[in-house]
């Protein structure tokens, strides 16, 4: 088992890939479930096959709680299905079937499962489970979905998001608040468009993916291991540059889908709940900043008996630190 | 107390497979179980939903195959924490 580690892999991986295409493009919902499923089935192998206690009772975790919710799902769909309220949006059963898919995506008030699996996962598993994972359940909420609810659930998921992690030191529940946070981003543009949405997804990802490839490059996965590092000084700069993106600070990429999402808030007249959006963003952009800080003013430490060689990998670096600075500016460039 | 409508059951029996499931128990095994017990209840829906579309069962041997999928997929998680933890007891859950 040990020596096709890869090929496992590949073959779950593919099918992950896969499950979560069938589950958007079914013509019914019990395709949706199918997709669901499957999603379920082949994600499990990817994320348990080490056989030390964290991997274990994290798959166990994951297991139970997305089980259910898609048990759950399933049976709110024989329940409309049965009922025969097919186009009517805002009603009782759309709340059911939401909040089942709510409890797939770990979004608040479902999302007490989500920091302690983030915990346990290595930082691919993370990458996985923060981006790809949340792409199904978000669709399927675009079909049918409760406005009202919808929106009680945001305002849930970003305080939540912001104040949970104020007193964290683990580097993947930081982000694990994080993603919960942008989760409420993220519905919400569900709510004005797909195509919005799908913007929001791709930058999102793009973000998550450059700091989770440099946390996962350094190996770190704990706040102190940023203080104690021989590292480079611009290694430190595209951590600060793609810490202050993913808090949706202006020059850099991450400000660009917030940007847009309020610009429809405002113009449609959601004031509380653009108020909602700045201060939780604001709490958000507060503890990314204390983390930054710390490693460039205060603990600006280079222990020699810490030897990272980062001379390969320079490139990488490089070309992230050159699109989180400047894609927000030449997108304008773009589409003039 | 008359049950007026079938359903009623079934919202019943789901009902109680949820709460078997969230409820503190000492064992995995049982929360496993009252998966299945969902799964039967959502079945006998499915029958009898199906009934009044002339018959059509095709969509339950589908939701069987999967269901019965993912009660495989909890038994080799249960399976895996046996044998690394040595029980099914949720008390050894301390790492997370």
């Amino acid at each position: 088992m040990l020596t096709n580690n890869n090929s496992n892999k590949m073959f779950f991986l593919f099918i992950l890939f896969f499950s979560t295409l069938i589950s958007i493009s079914s013509n019914s919902w019990f395709g949706c479930w199918i997709g669901l499923e499957i999603n379920l089935l082949s994600f499990i192998p990817l994320i348990s096959n080490s056989k030390n206690l964290l991997s274990v009772e994290t798959s166990l975790k994951y297991f139970l709680t997305q089980s259910l919710a898609s048990i759950n799902f399933l049976f709110m769909i024989l329940i409309k299905f049965s009922l025969l309220k097919n186009f009517n949006m805002n009603n009782i059963i759309s709340i059911m079937m939401n909040s089942s898919l709510l409890m797939k995506m770990g979004s608040a008030p479902f999302h007490f499962w989500f920091p302690n699996i983030v915990e346990g996962l290595s930082w691919m598993n993370n990458f996985m489970l923060m981006t790809w994972q949340k792409i199904s359940p978000m669709i399927l909420l675009s079909y049918y979905f409760n406005k009202n609810f919808l929106i009680f659930m945001i305002i849930m998921n970003l305080i939540i998001g912001s104040l949970g992690g104020l007193n964290q030191t683990s580097l993947r529940k930081l982000l694990a608040f994080s993603s919960i946070n942008n989760l409420g981003w993220m519905i919400f543009s569900i709510m004005i468009s797909e195509n919005l949405w799908l913007f929001y997804f791709l930058i999102y990802s793009m973000m998550i993916f450059m700091m989770i490839s440099l946390f996962f490059l350094m190996n770190m996965y704990f706040m102190n291991q940023l203080f104690i590092n021989n590292m480079n000084f611009f290694i430190k700069l595209n951590l600060l540059i793609n810490f202050l993106s993913l808090g949706g600070l202006p020059p850099f990429m991450g400000f660009m889908p917030k940007w847009i999402i309020i610009n429809f808030l405002l113009i449609n007249k959601f004031y509380f709940l653009t108020f909602i959006f700045m201060m939780t963003s604001l709490i958000i952009i507060y503890y990314y900043i204390r983390i930054i800080y710390s490693s460039f003013m205060f603990n600006y430490f280079k222990m020699k008996w810490v030897n990272l060689l980062m001379k390969n990998n320079m490139s990488l670096i490089n070309l992230s630190s050159f699109i989180s600075i400047s894609s927000m500016i030449l997108s304008t460039f773009i589409f003039m | 107390m008359l049950i007026y409508d079938i359903r009623f059951l079934f919202i019943y029996m789901f009902f109680v497979g949820n709460l078997i499931f969230v409820s503190k128990n000492k064992h995995l095994l049982v929360v496993l179980l009252s998966l299945e017990f969902i799964v039967l209840s959502i079945f006998f829906f499915f029958l009898v939903l199906l009934m009044f579309i002339d018959y059509d069962m095709y969509m339950l041997m589908v939701f069987l195959v999967f269901s019965v999928c993912e009660g495989s997929l909890g038994l080799s998680i249960l399976v895996s924490m046996i044998r690394s933890h040595g029980n099914d007891y949720f008390q050894s859950f301390s790492m997370l």
